[in-house]
């Protein structure tokens, strides 16, 4: 019975897919609702497993490709670029016990990872980099995060066309994967502006867009509903998926 | 009165029969939008343009935009066609494949990855009950290739040529029929899905050996390619024998379960 209701719905919304109004609705509307799960499925069935595969010096891309938003331009961004970054703080806030304000020293005082992987873009190419930095856990638990908190939101400096900022999120799970760092260094150099000077999530083991450059803030929260447009991300409020393991 | 009919079908392998069928035109379809992303294929583990086996892409040559496709470092002129192609808003733009051949949509990256997630859980699910169903029941018996079936398939080729007068003695399904399920069905859609999963860097973190075996990750989407595009020619040379061997008769026996062995002509024979 349920095969046949999904066979129908299947069908009619493959014949009214030309249609705008009608496949609006399919597209927001349950129809919506059905392709959603298949992302709980995803990680459910896939998770935090596993570790991202390692590579060495020779397979790094030099050049390694710049994606996303426009570099930040704005007079704040200027100002601590022009200064090196030496009035930048970390800010590390929400549900947590110990509220965090950390300087670059600070964060390079407090571990040092260094990790050779690759960067999977959603649009389907991949890039290898060198990078190094403190692992998100480390961070987390310096300012140790109280019982209800459950996600961990990356405020960024970098902002859309329409002045919408980028931001993203992980679970406590993702956050707390060994390979889930706040990177400093691509390629042996701190970050460029372009790549995300001076700090930006590298998350090897999903999709670039969670890997997000220019963070200013790291937020402990109990839930994504309250923030931007709910579903934990900038371009999962344009319709990608929040887990992107996959 | 009617002909002999015999049940052909089960109802599992009908119902797995029009899901699939539904599935894979809406996977093909998503997977373009999601191809069109990045419109280049390359035999490596990250992407790398020294290793590109296929590109489409756009320039203007003497004013005029053209759409190009490259092969194996070979560029042919693909207008209208790949490259250069349909926007889904009454022009044409620099896309790999054009809009009428995308799902949903025009240009959503974030609804096709979402369609194709979706119909290839439908997919993979509708494929698993359809092999358990035939394993059990024995129909998987009737399609199977076996080494005996192999000296048969020159025969056959000869006889669908019209160079042989009868078919080599067979089952249910003459050998080709065989060969063409048991390489689509134990071959084609394990290693579609296999190839899939590899793209997937929560996949290549939790079983590492799969993307690596299959030469890296942009390897893994070369291969995903292939296999669809074989894939659809498949689907071409099936969709062409069920029109010329009785068209009613066979969707009858995909509806609903029988399939008439011959016509009653009124004479008897």
């Amino acid at each position: 019975m349920k095969r046949r209701l999904f066979l129908a719905t299947s069908l009619a919304s493959l014949g009214l897919a030309g249609c705008g109004q009608i496949k609006n609705s399919l597209t927001y509307g349950p129809f919506r609702g059905a392709l959603l799960s298949t992302q709980k499925l995803n990680y459910a069935v896939i998770g935090t497993h596993g570790l991202a595969r390692e590579y060495t010096d020779a397979d790094v891309d030099r050049n390694f490709r710049v994606n996303g938003f426009d570099t930040p331009s704005d007079d704040l961004y200027t100002r601590l670029t022009n200064g090196g970054f030496r009035d930048y703080r970390l800010v590390v806030d929400g549900l947590v016990e110990r509220p965090q304000r950390l300087s670059l020293a600070e964060l390079r005082a407090a571990g040092n990872q260094t990790q050779i992987t690759r960067h999977d873009c959603v649009e389907g190419w991949s890039a290898i980099g060198k990078w190094q930095g403190v692992p998100l856990a480390t961070i987390v638990a310096m300012a140790k995060p109280k019982a209800n908190a459950r996600y961990v939101l990356f405020h960024c400096f970098d902002r859309d066309q329409s002045g919408q900022p980028y931001y993203e999120s992980l679970d406590l799970h993702q956050a707390a994967h060994p390979q889930t760092v706040l990177a400093l260094d691509l390629n042996d150099k701190p970050l460029d502006p372009d790549h995300g000077a001076p700090v930006r999530l590298k998350i090897p083991t999903q999709l670039g867009y969670k890997s997000a450059k220019w963070v200013s803030r790291v937020e402990l929260v109990a839930d994504l509903g309250g923030t931007f447009g709910g579903t934990g991300g900038y371009w999962e409020d344009q319709g990608y998926e929040w887990y992107a393991g996959i | 009165m009617v002909g002999e009919r015999v049940y052909r079908h089960t109802v599992t392998a009908r119902t797995t029969h029009w899901v699939w069928a539904l599935a894979i035109l809406v996977l093909v379809m998503s997977g373009l939008q999601i191809f069109n992303a990045a419109p280049y294929l390359d035999a490596s583990d990250k992407s790398n343009p020294q290793r590109r086996v296929l590109a489409f892409g756009a320039q203007m040559q003497g004013g005029q935009p053209v759409g190009t496709t490259t092969i194996f470092g070979h560029t042919i002129r693909t207008t209208h066609l790949f490259g250069y192609t349909d926007d889904g808003m009454g022009g044409e733009a620099e896309r790999a494949f054009p809009a009428w051949l995308t799902l949903p949509g025009p240009q959503s990256l974030a609804d096709g990855r979402l369609w194709h997630l979706f119909f290839a859980w439908a997919l993979f699910i509708a494929y698993v009950a359809y092999v358990f169903d035939a394993a059990l029941r024995g129909t998987l018996r009737e399609w199977i290739l076996r080494p005996s079936d192999l000296p048969k398939l020159l025969p056959m080729q000869l006889y669908y040529l019209r160079l042989r007068p009868e078919p080599p003695p067979h089952g249910t399904y003459n050998p080709l029929q065989k060969a063409a399920y048991t390489i689509v069905l134990l071959a084609f859609f394990p290693l579609l899905i296999i190839t899939g999963l590899a793209l997937s860097p929560g996949v290549d973190a939790a079983v590492p050996w799969l993307t690596w075996v299959l030469g890296g990750r942009q390897f893994a989407r070369t291969w995903h390619f292939t296999l669809m595009a074989f894939l659809v020619g498949y689907f071409a040379t099936h969709l062409v024998l069920v029109l010329s061997t009785g068209v009613w008769n066979n969707m009858r026996s995909m509806i609903t379960g029988w399939y008439a062995l011959k016509k009653y002509d009124g004479v008897g024979p």
